[in-house]
């Protein structure tokens, strides 16, 4: 009899731990929430919610891209140089005017372009990755800083203004009932990425990639294919997220724009219980990663605490959720 | 005579499971103590708490008269004098043998800096005292693996060592490494020294252990003195019931309808290999390690690439590149080490078993309802034991991981299935399913190869043995007339 009860409390402790591997990152957004809730009572106004959503947006796409990367085992720290030379791209091609003043193209030209350059890049990466064999940090570390270099001779050093177009601004700063249509284009994306990474064979073998490359090898997945695809995949969000930033502003700043966004992408994907090692992970913990993020940069805003020190917050932030799923282990 | 170790009454449970459950176990001075149970009886267990790893929930330790401090740290324990060995040698690689021998104890000169020459003279004198040669100044990157045992075993001693805890010492050694293993381990008891000696290979502990304890599912059955037990005895013991092991008959299929053809396949290591199996045939390969039997897999696999050579299968030539160009030609390949090559550890049991049918299927998706039952019809049939079909491989134990593997090609629909080393880590009781289920598929007319180190296991279940030697087939035996000494014989090419 004994033993059973103590059979029956065990599995309850085994479910207990169940649910908290798996939905923590969700018990503490919500412990977020109200703390920030009772912190600053205007943080829970609609307008503030909608506002951090939009913000986080951009930087929530890259994350979405760079959580198949992690888990297949690299890590992509050109993201943020590669938006802004797909986003410079993106605005020297959409100011070309015809005689009359009109553009001298329809928008999604200069769109696909964007794109198109940014998977370029994660093509680039993932090529020279597996071709040579070499470690993902310094491949992607010199393509960035490359990336960076030529938008810089791009742009003269400068920022360069765009064609203000109302079709064309209204893609990062328009609204549909409501709702911010960045917002609305990273939940789209990540819809059909959840999709992806759980229910087709890519997905699969972008898991086992990363938990075992031998054993993927051995077991006829073509290992260099899958990890250029999870490059040219993240290239692709990059160019997504360029898309949004250029057309909240109208333009690019050579040396700001993107800047240090591969790292806020990194961090969201840790934020949400990705392992770095590979293998494991999961994308609606990014999601809720960045939008964590998000909340601690408009906290700052709240609190009236100097946004210097929003760095020292989102450190925190990161060393803590990851002692947290440290004691899970 | 007064015990060097006694262990009391342990018991330890990990998340509200009992591991053990109130073991005992004593150890004389100068005593060899063999210490057997299937894979999760609680050996490593109880070792882990000896060592100051894990602290037991209850009972005590006592060595030499006194009791060790509950909790004591492993540090703290080595320097009373008990070591351990673990089953993966912990050795730093890009450091020479004497560092690691004298790690965080390094010899200093008078301005605290590390005194090499010191160091290196004292690890000299270390390694002649095993009868050793090996130069203290060389990394042990560098090292054979029975050398680099050698050093973990220097490194033991130096703690002035009084009991010595070695775990499946003898896994990666050949035959000629494991003699020299027994007599350094005979020659310690001489000195004073206990050693407990922890093996899934019975006949090993009856050669060398004056006792054997036997443990199963955490709990103690029974210490042996060993001129009274049997290889077979101790089995028994492990498993509580009859282990069968039957010999094989010769091979009764059609001679004719040859399934893999392999020819003059070489390499820097192979030397012109030429040999064919037929259908529903279990065709063991023997050798020592370093024969190249795993070599010859993996190119024959689409691994590594031959210089030459050529495959047919049904008498149809094939090309292999790769892995996938080896999985369409209804290959398969359940490698050695499970961890390393043959399971996504950190996946579940229904991804492990599905990756080979996926590569083989069409379309985008992993079709869920279609794998699911592909896992379920396998857990049944292998019988794995698993709390649910979404159950982390890491967390099953070393047979069912094996099943898993197996799963893996069952489901690819092989028709030429090579096993190396299938039984590897694998406990008594799963290592006769697996021969059970060897026999099915081969009854289903699946060509099987194992490759297999473990001499009973190929008289167990093959019913032709070709012997490799150093890249070369020296021999070929059928069932009827193998003998382990004709296998040694070829294997070592005397």
């Amino acid at each position: 009899m004994e033993t059973e009860e103590k059979a029956a409390e065990s599995r309850l402790v085994g479910i207990i731990k169940r649910i908290w591997r798996n939905y923590s990152v969700i018990v503490m957004f919500v412990l977020i929430l109200i703390i920030c809730g009772i912190a600053a009572p205007r943080f829970l106004y609609p307008d503030n919610l909608l506002n951090i959503l939009r913000n986080t947006s951009i930087v929530g796409s890259i994350a979405i891209g760079m959580t198949f990367v992690i888990i297949a085992g690299g890590i992509d720290l050109s993201s943020g140089p590669v938006l802004a030379t797909a986003g410079a791209v993106l605005i020297l091609m959409q100011r070309m005017v015809t005689a009359d003043g009109s553009p001298a193209m329809p928008l999604w030209v200069p769109v696909l372009v964007c794109c198109a350059i940014a998977m370029g890049f994660g093509f680039i990466n993932g090529a020279i990755i597996t071709k040579a064999k070499l470690p993902p940090f310094i491949v992607t570390l010199a393509v960035g800083i490359i990336a960076r270099s030529v938008t810089m001779r791009f742009c003269r050093g400068a920022t360069i203004m765009g064609n203000k177009i109302p079709e064309f601004t209204r893609i990062g700063n328009g609204s549909i009932f409501k709702i911010p249509i960045p917002f609305i284009v990273v939940v789209l994306l990540a819809l059909v990425l959840h999709t992806v990474l759980t229910r087709t064979k890519f997905g699969t073998y972008v898991f086992a990639v990363g938990g075992n490359e031998n054993a993927a090898r051995y077991s006829g997945i073509k290992v260099d294919r899958i990890k250029i695809a999870t490059y040219m995949l993240v290239g692709l969000c990059t160019g997504i997220a360029a898309t949004i930033e250029m057309s909240r502003m109208a333009a690019v700043a050579a040396t700001t724009s993107g800047a240090q966004y591969e790292f806020e992408a990194i961090t969201a994907v840790i934020l949400g219980g990705t392992s770095l090692s590979g293998g494991k992970g999961r994308l609606i913990g990014t999601i809720v990663g960045f939008i964590i993020l998000g909340i601690v940069n408009n906290m700052m805003i709240m609190l009236n605490i100097s946004p210097y020190l929003s760095g020292a917050a989102k450190g925190a932030v990161i060393l803590f959720a990851v002692l947290l799923q440290r004691r899970e282990r | 005579m007064t015990n060097t170790l006694s262990m009391l009454g342990i018991s330890k449970s990990f998340f509200g499971v009992e591991v053990l459950h109130k073991v005992d176990l004593n150890i004389e001075k100068s005593e060899i103590m063999g210490l057997c149970g299937e894979n999760g009886a609680g050996k490593s267990t109880l070792m882990k708490i000896l060592s100051g790893i894990h602290t037991q929930d209850a009972g005590e330790v006592v060595f030499k008269g006194d009791t060790i401090r509950r909790g004591a740290p492993p540090l703290e324990v080595q320097h009373l004098g008990i070591s351990m060995i673990h089953q993966e040698l912990n050795l730093l690689n890009e450091l020479t043998v004497a560092q690691n021998i004298y790690l965080c104890r390094e010899p200093r000169n008078k301005l605290g800096l590390i005194d090499f020459s010191r160091m290196n003279d004292q690890a000299a004198v270390l390694l002649d005292k095993l009868g050793e040669k090996i130069d203290p100044r060389r990394k042990v990157r560098d090292l054979k693996i029975a050398q680099k045992q050698m050093v973990e075993i220097a490194k033991a001693i130096s703690f002035n060592v009084e009991l010595l805890v070695m775990d499946e010492p003898t896994s990666v050694l050949t035959g000629k490494e494991t003699k020299i293993l027994f007599d350094l381990i005979v020659n310690l008891s001489d000195q004073g020294i206990a050693v407990v000696y922890i093996s899934h290979r019975l006949q090993e502990v009856i050669d060398v252990c004056h006792k054997v304890t036997v443990l199963r599912d955490g709990y103690f059955v029974a210490t042996r003195n060993v001129p009274e037990v049997t290889a077979r005895d101790i089995a028994s013991l492990m498993v509580g019931r009859e282990v069968q092991e039957s010999r094989v008959a010769d091979f009764a299929g059609d001679p004719e309808a040859v399934m893999l053809e392999v020819r003059n396949v070489s390499d820097d290591l192979l030397k012109g290999i030429d040999f064919k199996i037929r259908r529903g045939e279990i065709l063991g390969f023997s050798g020592l390690v370093g024969a190249g039997r795993t070599e010859l897999m993996e190119a024959i696999f689409g691994i590594r690439r031959p210089r030459t050579g050529e495959v047919f299968i049904n008498g149809k030539p094939v090309t292999i590149r790769s892995a996938i160009s080896a999985i369409r030609a209804d290959l398969g390949f359940v490698t050695e080490d499970r961890k390393e090559t043959g399971l996504v550890m950190c996946r579940d049991i229904g991804d492990n078993a599905n990756y080979v049918f996926w590569q083989k299927g069409k379309g985008l998706f992993n079709q869920r309802k279609v794998s699911s039952a592909n896992t379920k019809r396998m857990i049944d049939r292998l019988g794995i034991r698993c709390s649910s079909p979404r159950q982390l491989v890491s967390n099953l134990s070393g047979g069912n991981q094996q099943k898993v593997a197996l799963a893996k090609w069952l489901l690819s629909g092989a028709k030429v299935l090579v096993l190396d080393e299938p039984t590897r880590g694998v406990d008594v009781g799963a290592r006769q399913e697996i021969y059970r289920i060897i026999k099915e598929l081969a009854a289903e007319g699946v060509a099987i190869v194992i490759v297999s180190s473990d001499l009973p296991e190929i008289l167990t279940i093959c019913e032709r043995v070709i012997v490799m030697h150093e890249g070369r087939i020296t021999g070929e035996l059928l069932s009827s007339e193998l003998t382990e000494a004709k296998i040694m014989y070829y294997a070592t090419n005397v």
